[in-house]
């Protein structure tokens, strides 16, 4: 079937930008020789840089080559989908998650520490969340809390908050989650490490509502931990989150 | 406070644009994609600059040139951006940065084709409709025409005749275009619709081999580009905002300020009884 003018464009168009994704090369019309790899070469920079300055970590632990064929493959064979260039690097997790790449297995904190390094970009730049209305007095332990809404409870199969990307091993492997939030006035991410008790609990005020002498009951049978102890723990552990302002104030 | 000679918006200086010690720009220009639905601290600087400056947007996702469908859920966006922060000028490439549903995060030529005209006034028709003001578009650097059936001037021409669009005469590009495709770049400003220019950019650009020349905006604008620019202005039935843009290699605060100076100097020259319009 003979090509109309337009797709003749559009058919241009199309091999040119999957030149500019793959480095394959290609035949276009009408081009000054030489001129095309120069494309390529913008293009996959932006993208490798991109990729670089928002993993930088992930960056560090991969090797050069690994890095490379990562990136590559993954510009080549992904649609980016996002317009916003400072989102796209989330959607290089969604394509390991989603893929069988011989590199997660060689580094099995991989997906871990690609999520937890993409967080802090997502808390520092997502949109503002107005918080609750709430009191600036009130009992951490007996009312119920207002919790800072600009945040995420992470949970990770490996130590990648603290310990360097490259000395962690299978025996690191277990549960770990992290606290991931946005200081309302400075903007800055904090991230805190809790335990499972307090992740439990962190959730729970923040799905039910319930105050943590409330919640205490419940908790003692879930972690078969005296209700007094857990009382007594949470004292400084919400202490330390109204400091740091994770707990904005009281309902 | 500059009259005419705006500046892009730099996070490394964002100091300074909120105390004025140094720099004094009539406008300042983003791009939207970098500002649209963010919160944080970012957002608490940029709603204190766009108070004290008005706001250009200079977009780089529309993809204007390609196949793809417009993106209605990136449009609607960017309306309630612009009506939150009164932007008077939104302007984008005349090139494609999105092709078979996947964003390239940079900007290609488009074929310079009869048919590649018409599905381009089409969608800037759309995109004018529904953003119920003109949209700026930029006569862009590109290193080789792909399939062109006709001139350059003459695309750019037939896409402003038809659709009504305004022209971002980028100063800077025409002669690395001139350069690079050997052509003369006060011809070429000669033959494009000058009263249809809303915008001007001026920038600094690479020369990496004795025949090419990469548009880089990461080195101070050379003496010829003035040169042109100078000209250009004097042919304009109107004034327009001009922009510096810098956008690697960033120099000192005042190496900035001498060519913003510079530029708002000679607009000054040639525009001093005017009042900016766009």
């Amino acid at each position: 079937m003979k090509q109309s003018a337009l797709d003749i464009a559009f058919d241009q168009e199309k091999k040119f930008a999957d030149y500019c994704r793959t480095g394959n090369f290609v035949r276009l019309k009408g081009t000054t020789p030489n001129r095309l790899p120069h494309y390529r070469k913008l293009v996959f920079n932006v993208i490798d840089d991109t990729l670089q300055t928002a993993y930088p970590l992930t960056f560090g632990l991969l090797t050069k080559s690994e890095w490379k064929e990562l990136v590559n493959d993954f510009f080549g064979t992904h649609n980016c989908q996002s317009y916003q260039v400072w989102k796209m690097p989330y959607e290089l997790y969604e394509y390991v998650l989603n893929n069988d790449l011989p590199i997660k297995e060689k580094y099995p904190q991989l997906l871990n520490l690609l999520l937890f390094e993409w967080m802090e970009i997502e808390v520092f730049m997502m949109e503002d969340i107005e918080a609750a209305s709430l009191k600036t007095s009130g009992e951490l332990i007996t009312d119920e809390l207002i919790l800072n809404p600009e945040h995420f409870l992470l949970a990770t199969e490996y130590p990648v908050h603290y310990k360097k990307a490259n000395e962690i091993t299978e025996a690191d492997k277990g549960i770990y989650y992290i606290l991931i939030f946005r200081e309302p006035q400075t903007g800055k991410v904090i991230f805190i490490e809790l335990s499972v008790l307090f992740a439990w609990l962190t959730e729970q005020i923040k799905t039910t509502g319930r105050s943590v002498y409330q919640l205490s009951k419940e908790a003692s049978e879930v972690f078969n931990i005296p209700r007094q102890q857990i009382l007594e723990n949470s004292q400084s552990f919400l202490n330390e989150l109204y400091n740091q302002q994770f707990i904005l104030g009281f309902k | 406070m500059n009259q005419f000679a705006g500046i892009g918006f730099r996070k490394d200086f964002a100091n300074e644009f909120l105390e004025k010690k140094l720099l004094q720009p009539s406008f300042i220009e983003v791009a939207p994609e970098n500002w649209m639905g963010i919160g944080g601290y970012w957002k608490k600087i940029f709603k204190q600059v766009a108070e004290q400056y008005p706001v250009t947007l200079h977009g780089l996702s529309l993809s204007i040139g390609s196949a793809d469908e417009l993106d209605w859920n990136f449009l609607r966006q960017l309306k309630s951006f612009i009506k939150e922060y009164n932007v008077q000028v939104y302007s984008e490439h005349l090139s494609f940065s999105k092709c078979n549903n996947a964003h390239l995060y940079d900007l290609l030529p488009i074929p310079f084709r009869k048919e590649a005209v018409k599905h381009i006034v089409q969608k800037t028709k759309q995109v004018q409709d529904f953003l119920e003001m003109p949209l700026v578009l930029e006569v862009v650097s590109y290193y080789t025409a792909i399939a062109p059936e006709m001139q350059e001037h003459e695309f750019i021409n037939a896409i402003v005749d038809e659709s009504d669009c305004r022209l971002l005469l980028d100063v800077n590009n025409v002669y690395v275009n001139g350069f690079n495709h050997k052509y003369d770049a006060y011809e070429f400003i000669n033959k494009l619709r000058l009263d249809k220019v809303a915008y001007i950019h001026m920038a600094g650009h690479e020369q990496v081999s004795e025949d090419l020349i990469i548009d880089t905006h990461g080195q101070p604008i050379i003496d010829p580009v003035y040169d042109l620019f100078d000209y250009t202005i004097q042919q304009l039935p109107h004034t327009a905002p001009v922009l510096l843009e810098r956008d690697f290699n960033i120099p000192e605060m005042e190496e900035m300020l001498f060519e913003l100076n510079k530029l708002e100097n000679i607009c000054q020259k040639h525009w001093k009884h005017e009042t900016v319009s766009a």
